[in-house]
């Protein structure tokens, strides 16, 4: 290191003088408590000061001013026998018409504690404007009930004796002061304190503004979720009267706004993350000056990167903007920071290594954020569960590693690498796969092929020591999911509804037609037979490999996705109606609330003992009532579950259950806690088909439908 | 660091008592009214009391002061690196006939949210003659996580006696201490822990919160007197003096310094205030982190409350006779933080002064007493407003609604009671009367979480986020 010379005295003092001279000033710099005790003390001083100014300036007026007051007063009431005619004391006519000048001295004035309420209210009550209105309030009331004490201490004067007025003003009118003075001061407080509407918690300490719990502040209030607080109407809603009736709409409209600003966090706080993410986006559109203190609420409690990496983006994008507030340049000084430390991170700065030349055939949306995801490796990436949860990786900002056995898998295109496997059931699955993450080191790995989860099951552990974490289901509780004999054994072993299943001929004979026939091994849905005479049952049993035979169930038809944690909890179900389907893949459909199909589903899993995600498709009986009441008891019933994510995933995600997220997490910390998902009944998905181009040696072939 | 003196009654069994300095006290009464006359003995006495009240008026009001000033923005800043700095930690409880609470405790112990490899959760059954320890076992048998010891009937040394025994037994560099009828916010521990990346950290306190207002009055008078006590005494002490006092749950301790300190102190019944003397006069910091929080209950009735507050009293004034010497010595603390921390180990006599002022008052109600250099009503009603603004600086940070300030009313006859625990309990110390740890009994109305260990079935609920009124929570558990 070197030192340049701080002067251009060419007597240049040393380094080290420097250092000792700046030392022994610090030797007198006072420490961070010192300074505040410094502050508090000069406040005190200003209380002080405050008081003892206003008692030696006001005291002489505010004497004349009680003595008059309490003349009128005892005027008005006819008491003649009571002057104010001497300016700061009283001629009294006793007992006997014996005259007595009684001075209203400076201790039975009320301007001490008018003075030292004031002094409260300022340095104590701070920062709540409403300590003002509080203030005048109590000091209308200390002035009237020292008036009152006045009045009858003179009046005790009057009518008993001299002595009586001097007992009755010096001990209980001083007890009465000191009561007087309590109750101005709890008046002050109570009207400075928040509203039921705005208070956080209530007189016993229960929580009641429903904060999220990252989003209120550390233990204001306990939460009680088994007590409802009634809401309470107030008769006469006077707020409501004066915005209706008496303000002009454009002042309400602007107050209004104003309100909100100071409430929005609540409201943001209650929003899923990708909805969060959003809204900030638009929040700071709308300029960091405007939504400052919620933006900077954000930084402050938000905990979801995606979140965060949303605001720091758009505070990023929008450094141009002259900083009116000093809140800005706090916002500005974490978004560089947040930024920093996400490309200081070792994981994301790593070089993508050579891969196989395939461009996406979706441009990133937000590449920042996608250069600060994770690389997560997804096999079956040609189907259509593949393809959404590529999707959904990318959209939160993670890399992708597209797998499949097709070379011409459409997901090996819309990943941002991409390999090709052998099949899950040839030879050399495990080790190709190895050889890929080897190479690529993907930090997670996502399946959506259930036949691929017994190859993967052999190579976990080596996947493992590359970095490449899993999360697969039990063995046995995909083997029965697969086989759809073993599958109806296990349901009906549980009593869960489950249509009536044969393997054999004479079997379905006897089942009540008219018959679904499929393959047991089956997927998709590939190979499934509406059966209705008995010929064709013939013929279906002859055609299909080791064929099943079930009633066909009438009603209508629902795949609901699920997330089922390590330790068995469910933590969403997401029913959604197959409104319509092409080659199994739901293309038509709308998700729907129902307490009953949420309940079978969660029986089904426990049933086989399925971890991770998975489809539960079924059959509701009657669905008319559940339009009404997503309480309705429905007949319902399960035909099959798919132990991998569906085809149907994107209405899951659109209705904001982020299943593939939650999945991720639970594969990267299997120890983490894991969100329960909740979604958005009634979300419509309507689905039309969408292509990538690509030459024969794998170069993007430019899209001539993007609009230039 | 060096290690803070032992107590001077360690080794003695036999109660200590004071008797030749009450009698001292009485002889030099006795003169000074033989030498100056009553009335003008009681007026300079009068006069002393005054300046005592204003000293300690003006200790509130620098506290409320600074609470209003900086405590709002100080809930609401944000966490700095709570996630990368988790050193091992071990969680201490000691519980005896606790069974109405402990299962709310252990559930929220067990949902602490702490790297589960550097989490050791001890709880203590202290001989317990109810269903505690059968219930602490089924707990302790569906998670391996918990270990509970059982203590033999005989063990004694009270909860300073069951911390010192699992403390023997634990291998952490930071212990936590939680009463059995609390129950922690999840995120309780890393902001506990925080503090102690800076070396000087002792011991860190967190605040608690009474949680069963709702069961009584009183309950919710204490929920006040907690939020006044936490949000504003005790952050005012941090925040002018960085004295903060360690209260015996919700904190944490070095390991090693309690080691170095000999553990908790059997022979008080505050062995907070104990360590917290011990910790500073060793050299090291107590700090207070009000966003630590976790949830406590109050005692139901006034019989109860007068245990408590009769305990607190009694081992806060031994610790004024235990340590106001080494404390006035001490090389770790700066002129200011000596004041300071005389005026805290003087906080449980002022209740008595106040006594000796009423008292004063009334005689010069009869006309016995000389007149005081300053009127002696109105500054005893500024040893009210000191607290008064504590508490309603307490009401406005907690964000409690408007109605709670008429609770305040409430406080006088506290104060009342407060005089007469504390006068109680100070002529009993001087006197020693026996006096060994007095439990507080709980109620467990509002220890709200599972009730038995482990719940098997999985309730059905709906995941759908239905349609509610604006404004209203949805209560999801996310």
């Amino acid at each position: 290191m070197t030192a340049s010379p701080i002067t251009p005295n060419p007597a240049a003092i040393s380094v080290s003088e420097l250092l000792r001279q700046a030392l022994r000033r610090n030797r007198y710099r006072s420490s961070g408590a010192a300074l505040r005790r410094r502050t508090v003390l000069w406040e005190i001083a200003g209380a002080t000061a405050w008081c003892l100014a206003g008692f030696a300036v006001f005291i002489n007026a505010a004497r004349h001013v009680e003595v008059w007051l309490s003349a009128g007063a005892l005027g008005l009431l006819g008491e003649t026998k009571i002057s104010g005619a001497l300016g700061d004391s009283f001629l009294i006519f006793g007992p006997g018409d014996r005259p007595l000048v009684a001075e209203l001295t400076a201790s039975c004035s009320a301007l001490t504690s008018l003075l030292a309420l004031s002094a409260l209210a300022v340095f104590v009550l701070r920062r709540r404007p409403h300590a003002l209105g509080g203030f005048l309030v109590a000091a209308v009331w200390i002035v009237l009930a020292n008036q009152l004490r006045l009045i009858l201490s003179l009046l005790a004067g009057v009518h008993l004796d001299v002595s009586a007025l001097v007992l009755f003003h010096d001990w209980v009118g001083a007890l009465l002061n000191f009561a007087y003075t309590l109750v101005g001061l709890l008046i002050m407080i109570a009207l400075t304190m928040h509203s039921p509407e705005r208070a956080e918690q209530d007189r016993s300490g229960r929580h009641t503004a429903g904060r999220p719990d990252a989003w209120a502040r550390p233990g204001l209030g306990y939460r009680v979720e088994s007590v409802g607080r009634p809401a309470r109407t107030p008769r006469i809603r006077i707020a409501s009267f004066v915005h209706r009736r008496l303000l002009p709409s454009s002042v309400s409209r602007k107050l209004a706004a104003r309100r909100e600003r100071g409430r929005i966090d609540y409201r943001l706080g209650h929003l899923d993350p990708a909805e969060r993410a959003a809204a900030v986006r638009e929040l700071a559109g709308r300029g960091l000056g405007v939504h400052t203190a919620t933006l900077v609420a954000v930084a402050t409690h938000e905990t979801a990167h995606l979140v965060l990496d949303a605001l720091a983006d758009a505070v990023a994008a929008r450094q141009w903007e002259p900083v009116s507030d000093r809140q800005i340049t706090a916002l500005r000084l974490w978004s560089r920071a947040w930024i920093m430390r996400a490309e200081a991170n070792p994981s994301t700065s790593e070089k993508t290594p050579a891969a196989p030349a395939v461009t996406p055939g979706v441009a990133p949306a937000r590449p920042a954020a996608a250069r600060r995801g994770r690389l997560v490796a997804v096999t079956g990436a040609g189907g259509p569960a593949g393809v959404a949860v590529i999707r959904a990786l990318r959209a939160a900002g993670h890399r992708v590693l597209a797998l499949d056995a097709d070379p011409d898998a459409v997901g090996l295109r819309l990943g941002d690498t991409a390999a090709v496997l052998p099949r899950a059931d040839a030879d050399g699955y495990g080790e190709a796969l190895l050889g890929i993450v080897t190479e690529h080191r993907p930090a997670a790995l996502i399946c959506t092929v259930a036949e691929e989860y017994a190859a993967l099951g052999a190579v976990t552990a080596r996947l493992t020591a590359l970095g490449c974490r899993t999360w697969l289901p039990d063995t046995t509780a995909v083997r029965t999911c697969l086989n759809k004999a073993m599958f109806a054994a296990a349901l009906h072993a549980r009593g869960v509804p489950h249509p009536a299943t044969a393997t054999t001929r004479e079997g379905a004979g006897a089942l009540p037609g008219p018959w679904i026939v499929k393959p047991a091994g089956g997927r998709g849905s590939r190979d499934v037979h509406a059966v209705d005479t008995a010929a064709e049952l013939d013929r279906a049993f002859a055609t299909v490999a080791v064929p099943i035979a079930q009633t066909r169930l009438t009603g209508r038809e629902f795949t609901a996705d699920v997330l089922v944690a390590r330790d068995g909890t469910m933590l969403t179900c997401v029913p959604r109606w197959r409104d319509e389907t092409r080659a199994g893949i739901s293309v038509r459909g709308s998700t729907f609330d129902s307490a009953a199909v949420t309940r079978v589903v969660g029986d089904t899993l426990r049933a086989v003992g399925l971890t991770g995600p998975a489809n539960v498709q079924g059959f509701v009986a009657d669905p008319a009532p559940l339009a009404d009441d997503p309480d309705a008891e429905v007949a319902v019933s399960v035909v099959e579950v798919n132990p991998r994510f569906s085809g149907g995933l994107p209405l899951t995600l659109a209705a904001g259950a982020d299943v593939v997220g939650s999945y991720l997490t639970g594969i990267l910390e299997p120890g983490a806690p894991l969100p329960r998902l909740s979604f958005q009944p009634g979300v419509r998905m309507a689905r039309h088909f969408a292509e990538v181009y690509y030459a024969a040696d794998g170069t993007a072939v430019a899209d001539p439908l993007i609009p230039a | 660091m060096t290690v803070a003196p032992a107590p001077r009654h360690a080794a003695g069994h036999r109660e200590e008592h004071h008797r030749w300095a009450l009698l001292a006290y009485v002889v030099l009464l006795v003169g000074a009214f033989v030498a100056f006359g009553v009335d003008s003995t009681l007026g300079v006495i009068a006069g002393a009391l005054n300046l005592i009240f204003l000293a300690y008026f003006f200790r509130h009001l620098a506290f409320a002061i600074s609470a209003a000033r900086w405590a709002e923005d100080d809930l609401a800043a944000a966490d700095v690196g709570v996630e990368s700095y988790a050193p091992p930690l071990a969680v201490l409880v000691a519980c005896k006939n606790e069974e109405l609470v402990v299962d709310g405790m252990v559930s929220a112990l067990l949902g602490l949210d702490y790297p589960r490899d550097a989490l050791t959760l001890v709880v203590v059954d202290d001989a317990s003659t109810d269903g505690t320890g059968a219930r602490l076992d089924a707990w302790a048998a569906s998670d391996p996580r918990l270990r509970v010891l059982h203590r033999a009937p005989d063990a004694g040394g009270g909860k300073s006696g069951a911390l010192n025994d699992a403390l023997a037994q634990i291998e952490a560099e930071i212990v936590v201490v939680f009463d059995a009828d609390h129950e922690p916010e999840r995120n309780v521990l890393r902001r506990l822990v925080r503090h102690f990346r800076d070396p000087e950290v002792g011991a860190v306190m967190g605040r608690c919160v009474v949680r069963n207002g709702v069961e009584s009055s009183l309950a919710s008078t204490i929920f006040i007197d907690y939020l006044s006590g936490y949000l504003v005494n005790e952050y005012g002490r941090q925040a002018l003096f960085e004295l903060p006092a360690y209260g015996g749950a919700n904190c944490a301790v070095r390991t090693d310094v309690l080691r170095a300190l000999a553990g908790w102190n059997p022979h008080t019944v505050t062995e907070d205030t104990d360590l917290t003397l011990r910790v500073l006069l060793g050299g090291k910091r107590v700090r207070y982190d009000p966003a630590a929080v976790d949830f406590e209950e109050a005692v139901l009735s006034s019989s109860r409350f007068w245990r408590q507050r009769y305990r607190w009293a009694r081992g806060h004034q031994k610790c004024l006779r235990d340590y106001w010497r080494t404390a006035l010595r001490s090389p770790h603390l700066g002129f200011a933080e000596k004041v300071e921390t005389m005026m805290f180990l003087w906080v449980y006599h002022i209740p008595v002064l106040c006594g000796i002022g009423l008292v004063l008052t009334a005689l010069r109600g009869f006309g016995i007493g000389g007149e005081a250099a300053v009127g002696l009503l109105p500054l005893s009603t500024l040893l009210f407003a000191g607290p008064f603004a504590e508490l309603a600086v307490g009401l406005l940070l907690g964000r409690v609604e408007r109605r709670a300030a008429w609770l305040l009313v409430g406080f006088i006859p506290a104060f009342g009671l407060a005089i007469l625990t504390a006068t109680a309990a100070y002529l009993d110390g001087m006197w020693g009367r026996r006096y060994s740890w007095a439990k507080t009994a709980r109620s467990g109305a509002t220890s709200v979480r599972p009730a038995a260990p482990a719940p098997v079935a999985a309730a059905s609920v709906s995941f759908a986020r239905r349609a509610l009124p604006a404004g209203v929570s949805e209560g999801e558990s996310r």
